[in-house]
């Protein structure tokens, strides 16, 4: 017998075939031997399946009592919004909108740091900040080589300008990195508050 | 087919559940226990394993409440809950498990009446039967068989297509017959 026929009659069998189906099956058996027996066969295994009798379990009340006990204190429930709420949503939102910030605010940071040291803004530069930037170690080095070493000071200059851009540049990535790990923490939280997990699977045949 | 829906009283008791209160989640016990409690016998063949796992598949229910939603049925969600529970209790102990049938196979000398003798043979045949079926077999047997799930339901509860619980349903089903075909044919001639 095809393994299709097969299926089909235990569908009939337990009443899930509809219309046309069910018509087509009932029209089947009622000239195929083979089908009929089939379908006998399968109705004992499914009869001696119900048939079986049932072992004493603890009573309800008492598996209730000790269950109840054994409960563990749930309390990620109610700090963070439930998944799929609206709420829970704002969240990456929210990240993402903050690394638009940082992005925009260090990048017009070193586009007037680079207009700045190009004198493309002019007498602005007094009320922007007072010239450009200085690093701690400039500064000092400054003030101990200075009127020793007059051709010394182009290449200070140069470090520090390298100097400022690097810290800059380690500013940013270190806020992409904290916005990076939030939005992880978020997905963990996400995808451990889905619920159970689906059955794990083997092939059955 | 349509789905059972979660009655107004049940999706009450949900949600004071979801907020932590335990007389509520006791009372969603109460309800489904009787259930859970048969499908997870059925997977495992033991009645220690079974108790274990229904525990064990109550208290995830109650940790992962608060992410349920209470749009499907609570029953579906538990009785998936309690299949993996039964699946992993019986990965952790299937020693203990092959130890309970051996003593459920022994004769009990005060039981006297063949015909006692006989049943008692028969369940354990049929344990094993079901016992010996593939994992995956074996939950859409027991979910169909004493949980009463349509084959929608079961495809819902395992996450696969519903041709997908038809085959394994299907391959269930022949290989008891294959098993039990001695016990079978007794049973036939009884009723003739």
């Amino acid at each position: 017998m095809h393994e299709k026929t097969c299926t089909l009659l235990n569908a009939y069998l337990d009443g899930e075939l509809h219309e046309q189906r069910l018509r087509e099956m009932e029209t089947h058996l009622a000239s195929c031997a083979a089908c009929q027996n089939e379908l006998r066969e399968l109705r004992l295994v499914s009869d001696l399946l119900q048939a079986d009798t049932v072992p004493v379990f603890t009573p309800t009340e008492r598996f209730v009592s000790q269950l109840t006990l054994s409960l563990p204190r749930r309390t990620l429930g109610k700090q963070l919004p439930k998944p799929n709420s609206p709420a829970w949503w704002l969240v990456p939102v929210g990240l993402l909108g903050a690394w638009f910030f940082v992005q925009t605010v260090f990048t017009l940071t070193d586009l007037v740091s680079a207009a700045n040291l190009t004198g493309l803004l002019g007498h602005a530069s007094g009320w922007l900040g007072g010239g450009a930037q200085e690093s701690i170690w400039f500064s000092t080095a400054t003030s101990l080589f200075s009127g020793q070493e007059a051709g010394a000071q182009p290449t200070l200059s140069l470090l520090n300008n390298v100097s400022v851009f690097g810290a800059n540049l380690l500013s940013g990535f270190l806020w992409q990195a904290v916005i990076v790990l939030l939005y992880w923490a978020w997905l963990s939280i996400w995808w451990l508050g889905r619920g159970p997990r689906p059955m794990e699977m083997r092939n059955a045949s | 087919m349509a789905q059972p829906q979660t009655s107004d009283t049940e999706t009450s008791l949900i949600e004071q559940a979801q907020n932590g209160d335990r007389n509520a989640f006791g009372e969603l016990v109460r309800r489904h226990y009787q259930g859970v409690v048969l499908v997870v016998y059925r997977m495992c063949g033991d009645t220690g394993l079974a108790e274990d796992a229904t525990q064990e598949a109550f208290i995830r229910a109650w940790v992962n409440l608060p992410s349920y939603q209470p749009k499907g049925c609570l029953r579906n969600w538990l009785y998936r809950i309690a299949v993996n529970a039964a699946m992993d209790v019986l990965r952790r102990k299937p020693e203990e498990a092959l130890e309970d049938e051996e003593v459920l196979m022994m004769p009990d000398q005060a039981a006297g009446p063949e015909t006692v003798l006989i049943e008692k043979e028969r369940a354990t045949l049929l344990r094993q039967a079901i016992k010996s079926l593939p994992e995956a077999a074996r939950s859409v047997l027991v979910l169909r068989e004493y949980g009463g799930l349509s084959y929608q339901e079961i495809a819902s509860v395992l996450d696969v297509p519903v041709g997908t619980v038809m085959s394994r349903l299907n391959y269930a089903r022949n290989r008891l017959r294959e098993i039990l075909k001695g016990y079978l044919v007794n049973t036939e001639s009884e009723h003739a």
